[in-house]
């Protein structure tokens, strides 16, 4: 249509695109903080494997008996005792036959699980402790700090076996709550760390101006601005939590028969070491590659997560 | 930095109280007592009752704490239920071991972090940087038994190059010489297995620190001013970036009186690791306690001396 006075420019796609290619922050295309975070975190290609891998072992021991047929892992087979890996027995026998493949995917929803479920535990005590501590100050951070110091002062391994050897029924809950129970520290330190130094900013001022309480501050303002490094400790604190209920497991103070994790089949196979050491190597092996791929991921979400880290 | 190490070594005091407390507690709270230990079927109530009061275990709870904590102060832990010898005789007897194997360990990991995180730093992003970084992260995922075992089977089971467990070969007398010997070819194992996990973490440490080193401004000065590389990299940047892995050392150097738990029962180390562990199968009491309270007494100290290593390394951290 014409419009009088007016030069019948047509302005298509195709013509405008050049101009806008000499400035090209304005051509890229804009991303949410989610998609930046994701696109460095793929860039990490350790981190990637690392999540590749974690996917593939909860795939392996989730749904890896039912793919496998490997339904049974405590039915006894005293004709095949003591194989060494084969086809039909991928991780071998033990000595009284129990198939070790089948063992190895439920020992590893075990020790997933104690690693998640004491992760998830040692979070929430962590974050309530710390930001308790860190948005209050005063008489109440002294309080729960010095029961930080005094907790992060008693050697891990020593009370934990304390408490196991006396309390510990050796039920998955009991397992997880004792790891829990010691493993909240660092969190708490780091979140009242976050909590100090975002309780300053103006939003929090802003928050408190429109009659926001303390907790709405705390938990919908502050918090959330404290979530990447407590994303990052806590995928830190589920290869350690492995690691921890494995080594209490191997003293004999973790997880009691039926549940069997990792750990439990390392302990399990030791006497028979120098005879049959798959009956080490596969669990061995599982929880070490499990543990790696955690610090795997946990550095990379540091590394993502880092506002410091600038785009290219 | 003297008042500086006055106030600190105060705040440490109520510290320490809190944590005997909480260990007092949790102790006396565990179930069980000496009659569990010195187990004797025909017990009656009234040697019951005598064996309770010759441990002091009739008294209430606050009085028994205090003349627990009177007696610690002395150097006096108590008797051991289950061999009736003074804990701090028990603890003697087992202390060196642990010291000769942390000192070991910790030395020989110090100068490999150092060593190898060095070598990460200034090749960074090398193929060389990647294996070291790559094997640190194996090192750090690898649960301390396992590497135990592993190191046994391969050195001692399979290759039957190195003794497995234990200090000395037992059956033998050796001469003051071989003897030694044969204490030190008993020590390589586990000395390996405890440096792995800690060279594991401070190499990672050591190589950040040099790098956030070598970006200073006084680096830049001193290429500019003509020093050589070699002594740029000695002189002037590692002899800041170890600051920060010193007080790491000490810290870890800290957690020495609960002995390295999982290494020693591996290895049959008869160290203060070992020893906690059969106390706790054995329900011995007051020695467990004094370990306890013995480790939490030197992670404190240690993280006070880690504390003022600094600032005396660093005159630009000044305490206030």
């Amino acid at each position: 249509m014409d419009i009088p006075g007016q030069l019948n420019v047509t302005t298509s796609e195709e013509e405008v695109e050049p101009i806008l290619e000499l400035t090209p922050e304005l051509v890229q295309k804009r991303r949410s903080q989610a998609r930046i975070i994701f696109d460095r975190f793929i860039r990490n290609r350790a981190a990637l494997l690392g999540a590749a891998f974690l996917i593939l072992m909860f795939l392996f021991c989730f749904l890896g008996p039912t793919v496998s047929g490997h339904i049974q892992p405590d039915v006894i087979h005293p004709a095949d005792a003591s194989q060494a890996p084969s086809l039909k027995y991928p991780f071998g026998t033990d000595y009284i036959g129990r198939d070790q493949f089948a063992r190895a995917m439920a020992g590893g929803q075990v020790s997933l699980l104690v690693g998640l479920s004491s992760m998830l535990m040692a979070i929430v005590f962590g974050i309530g402790i710390g930001s308790m501590a860190g948005y209050f100050g005063g008489l109440a951070d002294n309080i729960l700090m010095r029961l930080t110091d005094v907790v992060l002062a008693v050697p891990l391994y020593l009370l934990l076996f304390v408490l196991s050897a006396s309390y510990s029924d050796g039920s998955v809950t009991s397992v997880v709550f004792l790891i829990a129970i010691f493993g909240w520290t660092y969190t708490a330190r780091l979140v009242r760390g976050e909590f100090l130094a975002l309780k300053e900013r103006e939003y929090v001022l802003a928050a408190r101006t429109i009659g926001a309480g303390h907790f709405r501050i705390m938990f919908r303002h502050v918090l959330p601005n404290a979530a990447g490094p407590i994303i990052v400790s806590a995928t830190l604190l589920v290869g350690a939590n492995i690691i921890l209920e494995s080594v209490l497991s191997y003293f004999g103070f973790g997880l009691h028969p039926p549940s069997s994790s990792w750990g439990n089949m390392i302990s399990d196979g030791q006497p028979l070491f120098d005879v049959s050491p798959w009956l080490v190597f596969a669990p061995g092996m599982l929880i070490f590659s499990t543990v790696l791929s955690f610090n795997l991921v946990g550095d990379g979400l540091r590394d993502a997560l880092d506002p410091y880290m600038t785009e290219r | 930095m003297g008042r500086y190490i006055i106030r600190r070594s105060l705040q440490a005091i109520p510290l320490l109280l809190l944590l005997s407390v909480f260990m007092f507690l949790l102790i006396h709270a565990l179930p069980g007592g000496p009659e569990q230990v010195i187990f004797n079927p025909h017990l009656d109530p009234v040697g019951r009752a005598n064996l309770r009061a010759r441990f002091g275990l009739d008294q209430p709870l606050p009085i028994q704490y205090l003349k627990w904590l009177g007696n610690c102060l002395i150097g006096n832990f108590g008797f051991s239920f289950a061999t009736n010898q003074a804990v701090s005789t028990v603890i003697a007897q087992r202390f060196p071991a642990t010291l000769q194997l942390f000192s070991l360990s910790l030395l020989l990991a110090l100068i490999l972090a150092i060593f190898l995180g060095v070598i990460s730093a200034v090749r960074q992003n090398s193929p060389l940087d990647y294996t070291l970084t790559t094997l640190s992260y194996f090192g750090l995922a690898m649960p301390a038994f396992l590497l135990g075992l592993f190191l046994q089977d391969i050195f001692s089971v399979q290759l039957h190059w190195l003794p497995d467990s234990g200090t000395t070969t037992l059956g033998y007398t050796f001469d003051p010489f071989n003897a030694f010997i044969d204490h030190l070819t008993h020590l390589i194992l586990p000395v390996t297995a405890l440096s792995v996990l800690f060279v594991a973490g401070w190499s990672r440490y050591m190589r950040s620190s040099m790098i956030e080193t070598t970006k200073q401004d006084y680096m830049r000065t001193a290429r500019a001013k003509g020093v050589s590389p070699a002594s740029r990299l000695v002189r002037h940047a590692l002899r800041n970036a170890v600051i920060p892995l010193i007080t790491v050392v000490a810290i870890d150097f800290g957690s020495i009186a609960g002995g390295a738990t999982i290494t020693e029962t591996i290895f049959a180390w008869p160290g203060m690791g070992s020893l906690f562990f059969d106390s706790l199968q054995s329900r011995d009491f007051p020695v467990l306690l004094a370990i306890l309270i013995l480790s939490g007494f030197f992670v404190v100290l240690f993280n006070l001396i880690a504390d003022v290593l600094y600032g005396v390394m660093d005159p630009r951290i000044r305490y206030s």
